[in-house]
């Protein structure tokens, strides 16, 4: 019994509030102009600063001068493009190469040039004194 | 994602209620432009991108907000200047009158002979009075509910509040109306 009694009383409530918003409807039909015009000019403003989520661009048809159109073209360049960022650590690592093992050769030279200049060298009379290498002398090799 | 056209067309369908509904709300059509064109732009800025099913909700929530704020405004403004206010005279044009601010849209209505206009316009006035006599929260719960046709889910979910809540102030805005009008003698 409530149950039906609490139903209809919505029912009523729901039935009054369409009635007194189809009366404010009404009000709305009769805006001044400039009131219209104004809200107009609002809505035009606010679409034309619509947000719009940045889409992934299609890829375009490549147009030749023969007028043969094809479709991802553009794999060519990228594939280029990504050697020409290479080349410049190609080249770093390259000269990196060619400075370390010339740097190594120039030294071994020089050790090489020490280890001749002594060993053509005449022997000085000292040496004979040093009992260091009279012992060396004395080792078999 | 709602495109130029469904944006333009939403906005269109729901522009001079929003209007509508702020003058209740704040009582200054300047006020309520500015503020539809702002909870306008708003959608449109953040909200531009959205589904158009989704676009109703949002645009009564930021309607919603806009108002608010507004108030909120209003009432720092007041603090601010409340003791330059103290200066003016008490008969300054700027002072809200009800009278004043409907004798405008009586006197474009007596412009209509029929009897049934004027009853009609009469009927309204006294529907748009009571309703901005209304509690706030009870306002903008009745429009909501049945002005912009939401469900009471839809209305809670604006409103940020409980269904529950949005029943009451429901069922106390139809109260107050309907005993209002019926002192009047009139039936909507």
């Amino acid at each position: 019994m409530n149950v039906v009694t609490r139903d209809l009383a919505l029912a009523r409530q729901d039935q009054f509030g369409h009635r007194i918003a189809a009366r404010l409807d009404s009000a709305t039909l009769e805006l001044p102009r400039d009131v219209a015009e104004r809200l107009r000019a609002a809505r035009m403003q606010a679409v034309a600063k619509r947000k719009v989520t940045a889409l992934q661009p299609a890829h375009a048809a490549n147009v030749s001068a023969d007028g043969q159109a094809t479709l991802g073209g553009d794999e060519g360049p990228r594939f280029w493009h990504g050697i020409a960022s290479a080349l410049p650590l190609l080249a770093l690592v390259a000269g990196l190469v060619t400075i370390h093992v010339v740097q190594t050769e120039r030294r071994a030279r020089e050790l090489a040039d020490v280890d001749a200049a002594l060993l053509i060298d005449d022997l000085p009379p000292a040496a004979y004194a040093d009992p260091g290498f009279v012992q060396f002398l004395k080792t078999d090799h | 994602m709602a495109t130029e056209r469904e944006l333009s067309d939403f906005l269109k369908s729901v522009e001079k209620r929003a209007f509508k509904r702020s003058v209740y709300h704040v009582r200054d059509e300047e006020a309520a432009l500015d503020i539809v064109q702002e909870s306008m732009m708003k959608l449109a800025e953040h909200y531009g991108d959205k589904p158009p099913a989704e676009l109703p909700m949002l645009f009564q929530r930021i309607l919603s907000n806009c108002t608010l704020d507004w108030f909120r405004r209003q009432k720092t403004r007041k603090a601010l200047f409340s003791n330059l206010s103290d200066f003016e005279s008490a008969s300054e044009d700027g002072d809200f009158d009800l009278l004043e601010t409907y004798s405008a849209v009586e006197g474009s209505q007596q412009a209509e002979s029929a009897e049934d206009s004027t009853r009609r316009a009469q009927i309204l006035r006294e529907i748009e009075t009571e309703i901005q006599a209304l509690p706030a929260r009870q306002r903008e719960a009745f429009l909501m509910r049945y002005w912009e046709d939401m469900d009471v889910a839809e209305t809670a979910a604006a409103m940020g509040c409980s269904e529950g809540s949005v029943k009451t102030h429901c069922s106390r805005a139809v109260q107050a109306l309907s005993k209002a009008l019926k002192a009047k003698g009139l039936q909507p």
